[in-house]
């Protein structure tokens, strides 16, 4: 023990020059002494030959990760990058334009737009999203302890995207839909829920919404079981109501997992592709033009890959930035229950 | 050189390259050989099989292979072929991608080949121009050339009391839509069983509406508006071939959209997005929701061989100044620059062009030749069909054709444009719309 410490000592005193050592001279014993009881927490119980022999097979080890991260993650991002700063219409290489594409992403009404439908887009299934799985969930808590119910709610969620998108396309059709049928009977008027500007998202929202409900109903399930039964029965006790016990305890202690889902909820909903591609295409007049379906379709229908990657770029730092700020303002890491 | 670098690059990534790695060396007709050809009909890929037996047998050892991919998918196919390098030596292209194409050097100009067999373009009355490109060479022969008609449920026709005759010459202008206008209010009825022109007519519950969807998205109009507006003389680009803008702005053409909403308004017309992609406009008229339609010659067959209607086809209308006017528009039989065979693959787009090939597959009745001659010929085998095409034949012999711009960045275009037209329809913008119109898509043309 006193023998690595030493050791660790020289070594911290030796410093790459000797002007350096002279001015951190009153500072180095603190850092030695810091340093050494580092070394005496983390103690090595093998010898340092040993260890280096171990280099080499664990370099190996982590190779195909390595490999496969370098390969179908950083090459991809870094050739996005770079390609974000070209013109590149794939047949011919790509010419190098600078900043061009950055300026034409700040004076293009149409991406702007397309930013801003995806806010709505997201602001619209996050709310939703969340309340219909946080009630789903605490009345299949509170109130039934049938499994075969808790499955039937997970049920959406199993079909693919595509899919479900198709099948809600018939049913909202404005002439032969279910839907509209059931509306006209109602009210005599039928809506055109994905063919009118003010209607689109909203529906698509919906469609989104309650495909990914059930599987974030039964998240907050999983939460909610974790909630000891003595907590309500304090509850009970002191005379608190059904409503009161959900806001007063039952919403607090709930909120690293409610965190966890508003974090989930958001990036989905950011990522919505799918579904505006197969039922609205970003139609009617770019109503429902969400910004994956704006870069899809200037990448692969006009070939602009240049402009294409810019705005790739500009949507990951806005889910980075996202994601980052919503961790930090939840407090997704503390718990209220210990 | 350094194309071929990054498609040689690209080539090595794709598993399809190996497929196409199949034939060795280029030359002319003999040794065992495939021919790939691309359509996105799955119609006309049935008919030109004709043609590839045929060709297959004069030329012992070729295989020709017709693929067909839907047409959605069709030229993000064609161009991951282009940069893996498996493209189809031949292919079907629309003269919405051939600037695209041709300018990234992805086509193969054929005028050497022209010269040296003697190929005489003057058999073709329709298309040839439109698939010269700006450096003046030929890059395709035509494949075929189309026009728009008007159908109509015939039983309808004759409980409002007109008759064939009077459709066959309606009048038309912007300003009270002409007998065509007047028409189109009888024939539309409401759940009450109220014409579109008697009073107490409810336009919220429209039983049949006198005319199909002329408020659509569609850029050109080609099934549409177009045959309307052409005839006060309006033109999309400012010149034929190669338009710096597109007339949007044009008074003539203001005048017409706003007819064409207020179509939509009285409700003699469906409204922009009340029927879904999913419903055709051959589903329209059989289903009884609409009375009248303009539509594309290439449907002429499918409306005629509708099971229980009666459909009859009448030319379009007559203008302010009592002439017609109709876009038309031809497919172009491109061969790729990459391709291992080019003297094969000419030999099967000559023959595809040579009006051998063109009577015989034309007979299907899946789309016009370009060849007068095989006109005729498709025109009389579909006449003992039942389909009667002397509409669009009397088209080509009164030269009532003009044919459709051919313009760059035609993806970006439509992108910028159709939802502009969703928003006029839908009642979002008013007409001052169109200015900012003709505005992008001089910016656009000028960005080839």
């Amino acid at each position: 023990m006193v023998v690595t410490s030493q050791d660790n000592h020289t070594t911290a005193v030796t410093p790459p020059s000797g002007a350096v050592a002279a001015t951190a001279a009153p500072s180095r014993r603190t850092t030695g002494s810091r340093r050494s009881r580092f070394a005496q927490r983390t103690a090595p119980t093998r010898s340092r030959a040993a260890r280096r022999m171990d280099l080499p097979f664990a370099l190996l080890l982590i190779l195909p990760a390595v490999a496969g991260f370098a390969i179908f993650y950083a090459y991809p991002t870094f050739r996005g990058v770079y390609l974000s700063f070209t013109d590149f219409h794939v047949l011919t290489p790509p010419t190098w334009t600078g900043l061009a594409n950055f300026r034409e992403l700040v004076h293009d009404g149409v991406f702007w737009h397309s930013l801003g439908v995806t806010a709505y887009f997201v602001v619209l299934s996050v709310v939703f999203g969340t309340l219909i799985s946080l009630v789903t969930a605490v009345v299949l808590h509170r109130v039934t302890r049938s499994t075969t119910l808790r499955g039937v709610i997970l049920l959406p969620f199993l079909i693919s995207n595509v899919i479900a998108a198709l099948v809600w396309q018939w049913m909202l059709d404005p002439e032969l839909g279910i839907v509209d049928i059931a509306l006209k009977h109602l009210t005599g008027h039928s809506i055109m829920f994905l063919g009118s500007g003010g209607w689109a998202i909203p529906s698509l929202a919906a469609i989104s919404v309650w495909k990914w409900m059930g599987y974030y109903a039964l998240l907050i399930f999983a939460g909610l079981q974790t909630i000891p039964p003595t907590i309500y029965e304090a509850g009970r006790v002191d005379g608190a109501s059904e409503v009161q016990m959900f806001r007063r305890l039952t919403v607090p202690l709930l909120r690293p997992i409610l965190a966890m889902v508003v974090v989930l909820t958001v990036i989905n909903a950011f990522q919505v592709f799918d579904i505006v591609a197969v039922t609205t295409e970003g139609g009617p007049a770019n109503a429902s033009n969400v910004l994956q379906e704006y870069i899809y379709r200037k990448a692969f229908r006009q070939f602009d890959f240049g402009y294409a990657a810019t705005m790739s770029l500009a949507l990951f730092a806005l889910l980075v930035a996202v994601t980052f700020t919503q961790l930090r303002l939840s407090r997704a890491n503390e718990s209220d229950l210990s | 050189m350094r194309v071929r670098k990054v498609v040689a690059l690209g080539a090595t990534l794709t598993l399809a390259a190996v497929v196409s790695a199949c034939s060795s060396g280029s030359g002319g007709g003999s040794g065992s050989k495939t021919l790939n050809w691309w359509t996105w009909d799955d119609k006309q890929a049935a008919a030109y099989q004709v043609c590839a037996t045929d060709f297959e047998k004069a030329n012992p050892g070729v295989t020709v292979k017709i693929s067909q991919y839907n047409v959605t998918d069709y030229f993000t196919k064609l161009t991951a072929g282009f940069v893996g390098g498996n493209a189809p030596d031949a292919f079907q292209n629309s003269v919405q991608f051939f600037q695209a194409y041709a300018s990234q050097h992805q086509l193969m100009p054929l005028d050497s080949y022209i010269s040296k067999d003697a190929f005489d373009l003057s058999r073709f009355s329709v298309g040839v121009d439109a698939w010269k490109f700006t450096d003046s060479k030929q890059y395709a022969l035509p494949l075929d050339w189309a026009a728009t008609g008007i159908y109509y449920n015939a039983d309808m026709l004759t409980k409002a009391g007109y008759s064939a005759d009077d459709v066959d010459n309606l009048t038309w202008n912007p300003d009270d839509g002409g007998t065509f206008g007047k028409v189109v209010a009888h024939l539309t009825l409401d759940d009450k069983g109220r014409r579109g022109d008697q009073p107490g007519f409810d336009k919220g519950h429209v039983k049949t509406y006198g005319l199909g969807e002329m408020a659509a998205k569609d850029f050109i109009g080609q099934t549409t508006w177009s045959s309307f507006v052409s005839t006060t003389g309006w033109r999309l680009g400012d010149k034929p071939n190669w338009p710096t803008v597109f007339n949007y702005a044009d008074p003539r053409f203001v005048k017409t959209m706003d007819w064409v909403k207020s179509l939509e308004d009285k409700g003699y017309a469906p409204k922009i997005g009340q029927f879904t992609s999913s419903v055709s406009d051959v589903d329209l008229l059989s289903s009884g929701k609409v009375a009248l339609e303009t539509g594309g010659s290439w449907e002429a067959s499918t409306f005629a061989k509708i099971p229980n209607l009666k459909v009859g086809i009448a030319p379009t209308v007559k203008g302010p100044n009592g002439t017609r006017s109709v876009l038309s528009n031809s497919n172009g039989n491109n061969i790729w620059a990459g391709t291992k065979n080019p003297d094969l693959a000419w030999k099967w787009v000559s023959y595809m062009g040579s009006e051998a090939c063109q009577s015989k597959a034309s007979t299907t009745g899946t789309f016009f030749p370009s060849i007068p001659a095989s006109m005729d010929a498709s025109a009389q085998a579909l006449k003992a069909q039942g389909v009667d095409l002397s509409v669009f034949t009397d088209m080509l012999k009164d030269k009532v054709l003009y044919p459709s711009p051919v313009y760059g960045n035609g993806a970006a275009i439509q992108d910028a444009i159709e939802p502009q037209f969703e928003a006029y329809f839908a009642g979002q913008k008013n007409d001052s719309v169109f200015t900012g119109m003709q505005s992008t898509t001089k910016s656009l043309l000028a960005k080839n």
